[in-house]
């Protein structure tokens, strides 16, 4: 059966003109057993490159094959529905220019997505913080990116606003510092407190050596005196030893009766009555005089 | 405590408790260290428990594969020099269970009595996080706690000109092989390249030939072993370890 495509487009790098049912069925289902096999592919990838190589690397690996795929398979049966792909790379720059113009935000995302995957700020896996979004990226897609929060929360974020905005990546670097305040009374020994800090510092494991952690006092405060703890830790493990450091300050602190004090003030009463006369002293009658000329003087 | 035992079995040794015992069907392994208790249920019969040092990156928790040791005094090589020295290493105690010919190897447990501590070795942007362990140099080889700590051969050679100050070395657990009888042992080696930055790795060759005629110990008589990197399926994973932020 051969059908005439005449309907089509001028425009469209017609390759012989005709094109027939049988070969249109054919580019379909060519298509689909491509799609079908590059998904195939893809799982067996994903699975035997599991251990070999990161996550990240690995998907990454797998979307440039599965697309690969398609991409090749796409071009080279365009003769099958009777186009010419090296005249469709030609009108495809025009095309382009129109479906650009028409999409802009798909084709905005698709380059951001481009330029995420060649830059690389963010890695699928890697807990960052894009725009008030924190959490983890699971997939960094050709046209967004899916973070799920730390609530549990699967949030898809355009890749054009991801690659526009500020990305925060809070697992880049292999460590990282959290700082405690602590505040002890006055009348403690702030030096005895340093100590205890350091020596339970040192007892953690994941509180590094190195960067070393620093103990001091920081601030004199109004009703306390106020100890900085700075602790460096691995950056997969520095919530964990954060949350669990400052109770075993607070207990280490308070077993060697050093008390973490409330807001207090210190009133003085003063008892002592220098400044009240004994008795009250008759006043002299020419000092009374005297004011009273005073008082005429003025409303004089 | 280290070699192999046939369940039923109980061994205690430094506060450290471990047994096997037949509940039903079922066997039981329990360790207890201190106020640690751990319990696991095996299904299957005709198996055995290997019990031997294993790589000290395990535990409190696998988060490295590097080992940073710190000397304690610094150490001056001069341009080409080629020195043998002693240090010592951190200890963890591996527990598997295998079958009767010792194959299929699974990690039940790991322990250990040493004091765990981590460092950064490297720029806080850049750099590697290792599990930190602190050593003095040795010209003979030392006699410590086998179930605390082993023993590093360590050669070094400096390949440049210049002297070279060393107060660190960092291997990576990847190629460690570990040897054991009275004591446990390992062979290094560190390369310097030039002021900042050295290679290590270790000798992978059994202890056989060159070590038989050394008079330190009877090295014929140890036993390699079993790893808990080594039983990891690796890729491409460097066996030797790049210092390149100094030494």
């Amino acid at each position: 059966m051969i059908v005439d495509l005449d309907f089509l487009d001028t425009n469209l790098p017609i390759f012989d003109g005709t094109v027939t049912l049988g070969s249109v069925i054919k580019f379909i289902l060519i298509l689909s057993f491509s799609t079908f096999f590059a998904k195939i592919l893809s799982l067996y990838m994903r699975r035997s490159l599991k251990d070999k190589v990161s996550k990240d690397a690995g998907e990454t690996i797998i979307k440039i094959v599965y697309y690969g795929i398609l991409t090749i398979v796409f071009f080279s049966n365009l003769r099958l529905i009777g186009i010419n792909p090296s005249g469709f790379l030609l009108a495809g720059g025009v095309a382009g220019i129109v479906l650009g113009f028409a999409s802009q935000n798909i084709v905005g995302n698709l380059v951001s997505g481009f330029f995420l995957m060649v830059e690389r700020p963010i890695k699928i896996g890697d807990q960052v913080q894009i725009s008030d979004v924190a959490g983890y990226v699971i997939d960094i897609r050709i046209i967004s990116t899916l973070i799920r929060t730390y609530d549990g929360l699967l949030v898809r974020i355009p890749n054009q606003q991801v690659f526009t905005t500020n990305i925060t990546n809070i697992v880049e670097h292999p460590v990282r510092r959290f700082e405690h305040t602590i505040r002890i009374r006055y009348s403690d020994d702030a030096n005895a407190a340093i100590w205890l800090i350091k020596d339970l510092i040192d007892k953690e494991p994941f509180a590094l050596l190195n960067p070393s952690p620093s103990v001091f006092v920081s601030d004199l405060g109004d009703s306390s005196v106020n100890i900085t703890v700075r602790i460096w830790a691995p950056v997969n493990e520095w919530f964990g030893i954060k949350t669990r450091i400052l109770w075993d300050i607070k207990q280490t602190l308070e077993e060697n009766a050093i008390e973490i004090p409330l807001p207090q003030r210190v009133v003085h009463i003063q008892t002592d009555s220098k400044k009240v006369p004994d008795k009250l002293e008759p006043v002299p009658e020419k000092e009374i005089e005297s004011v009273l000329n005073y008082e005429e003087r003025v409303l004089a | 405590m280290y070699g192999r035992y046939n369940p039923p079995f109980s061994v205690e040794q430094e506060g450290i408790a471990i047994s096997v015992e037949k509940t039903g069907e079922q066997w039981i392994y329990r360790r207890t260290l201190g106020t640690e208790n751990v319990e696991k249920i095996i299904l299957g019969d005709e198996k055995c428990l290997i019990i031997n040092p294993v790589e000290p990156l395990n535990t409190p928790k696998e988060i490295t594969p590097n080992l940073l040791i710190e000397f304690e005094k610094h150490l001056l090589l001069s341009g080409g020099a080629k020195r043998k020295i002693f240090l010592t290493f951190p200890i963890e105690i591996g527990v598997f269970i295998a079958d009767k010919e010792e194959k299929n190897l699974q990690l039940l447990d790991v322990l250990s009595l040493v004091k765990q501590k981590f460092t950064l070795y490297g720029e806080v942007s850049n750099g590697v996080i290792c599990k930190h362990w602190k050593s003095q140099i040795y010209s003979i080889s030392p006699s410590p706690n086998p179930l605390q700590e082993g023993i590093i051969e360590l050669t070094l050679r400096n390949t440049s000109s210049d002297w070279a100050s060393i107060s660190k070395v960092v291997f990576s657990a990847y190629g460690m092989k570990l040897y054991y009888a009275g004591d446990v042992f390992m062979r290094a080696r560190m390369d310097i390249l030039n002021r900042n930055t050295a290679e290590t790795g270790f000798d992978l060759q059994h202890l056989s030939g060159e070590l038989k005629s050394s008079s330190l110990k009877d090295f014929k008589s140890r036993k390699e072993a079993f790893g808990v990197y080594s039983l990891q399926k690796l890729g491409f994973v460097p066996l030797k370890f790049y210092m390149g932020w100094g030494f």
